[in-house]
């Protein structure tokens, strides 16, 4: 059961360069062939600076820091009865290879609530705001996670 | 791969050009962990999916459907217009299912001077079973007035 006294805690930053080759990957992954995503070329063409990322890649700095375990662990949520059940981002600048960001993630609220059923679940939501070097916002991810009971 | 798209080429009602993914495979789900970073053996383990109550096997990473969906978006708006996106993850994806992903505009506006447009958007399998459900916000152009 998720530790409802955690609520409004945000915990340490991470930081994060996003490379080339993982953009291409991430897309590639998704069979998504878009030439933006790997081609510079093309995507200055279209008006980008650089290959810009696809719109959920901010998943990848998350999981691969193993901030999202490490939050869970912390939330104490039991890992096997956790869904997720809704994501949403807010993009506010585009993210380049090379970028340097920061993530902090807060716990925004935790919620329980009963199903038609009559089983009982808590509503983890979990937010965290990218920055770039210059401090500036580049996005905002929101992810609600569903423990089961 | 975009067009480049104008506000006042979108209308209230329009759809979003119609993108099918799939059918899915196990290999894909393995490509996706390694990518996103996202291991959880529910997703490539059949022996652990079967053993914590998917009788089936492996489900898809939710996020693998969700960036189905943004592919359907970007393949239509451009990249550098969208402003939000979000998805509520309703049904579990397995390998095997094909995966059709539409759209349509709900609503436009002009916001703090931008063009703003409002579309939901949704994913069914091949037996029009609901995946996910969201929304997306894109700023687009005026015609004569291209961001870069």
């Amino acid at each position: 059961m998720a530790d409802k006294g955690k609520v409004g805690r945000e915990y340490p930053p991470i930081t994060w360069e996003v490379e080339r080759g993982k953009i291409r990957e991430f897309a590639k992954a998704i069979g998504d062939l878009n030439p933006i995503y790997h081609d510079k070329e093309a995507a200055v063409k279209e008006g980008y600076k650089d290959c810009p990322v696809p719109p959920t890649f901010l998943t990848v700095p998350m999981m691969w820091s193993d901030k999202m375990s490490a939050v869970i662990n912390d939330l104490k949520i039991n890992f096997m009865m956790v869904l997720h059940g809704e994501e949403e981002y807010e993009y506010y600048r585009q993210i380049y290879p090379g970028d340097v960001i920061t993530g902090t993630l807060s716990v925004a609220d935790i919620e329980e609530k009963e199903t038609k059923s009559g089983s009982r679940m808590d509503m983890i939501t979990l937010e965290v705001l990218y920055k770039n070097r210059k401090g500036e916002n580049v996005a905002k991810a929101k992810t609600l996670m569903v423990e089961r009971k | 791969m975009a067009q480049e798209l104008f506000y006042g080429d979108i209308e209230v009602g329009d759809t979003m050009p119609e993108q099918v993914k799939g059918p899915l495979q196990k290999s894909q789900h393995v490509m996706y962990a390694g990518a996103s970073g996202d291991f959880n053996p529910l997703h490539t383990d059949d022996d652990f999916a079967k053993a914590v109550g998917m009788k089936d096997g492996v489900i898809a990473h939710g996020m693998l459907v969700m960036g189905f969906v943004g592919q359907a978006i970007t393949d239509w708006i451009p990249r550098k217009y969208l402003k939000k996106f979000g998805v509520r993850f309703s049904g579990m994806t397995k390998p095997g299912n094909t995966i059709s992903i539409t759209g349509t505009v709900v609503d436009k506006r002009v916001e703090n001077s931008e063009n703003i447009i409002s579309c939901k958007v949704e994913a069914r399998d091949e037996r029009g079973d609901v995946k996910v459900t969201g929304h997306f916000e894109a700023a687009l152009p005026s015609r004569g007035n291209v961001q870069k």
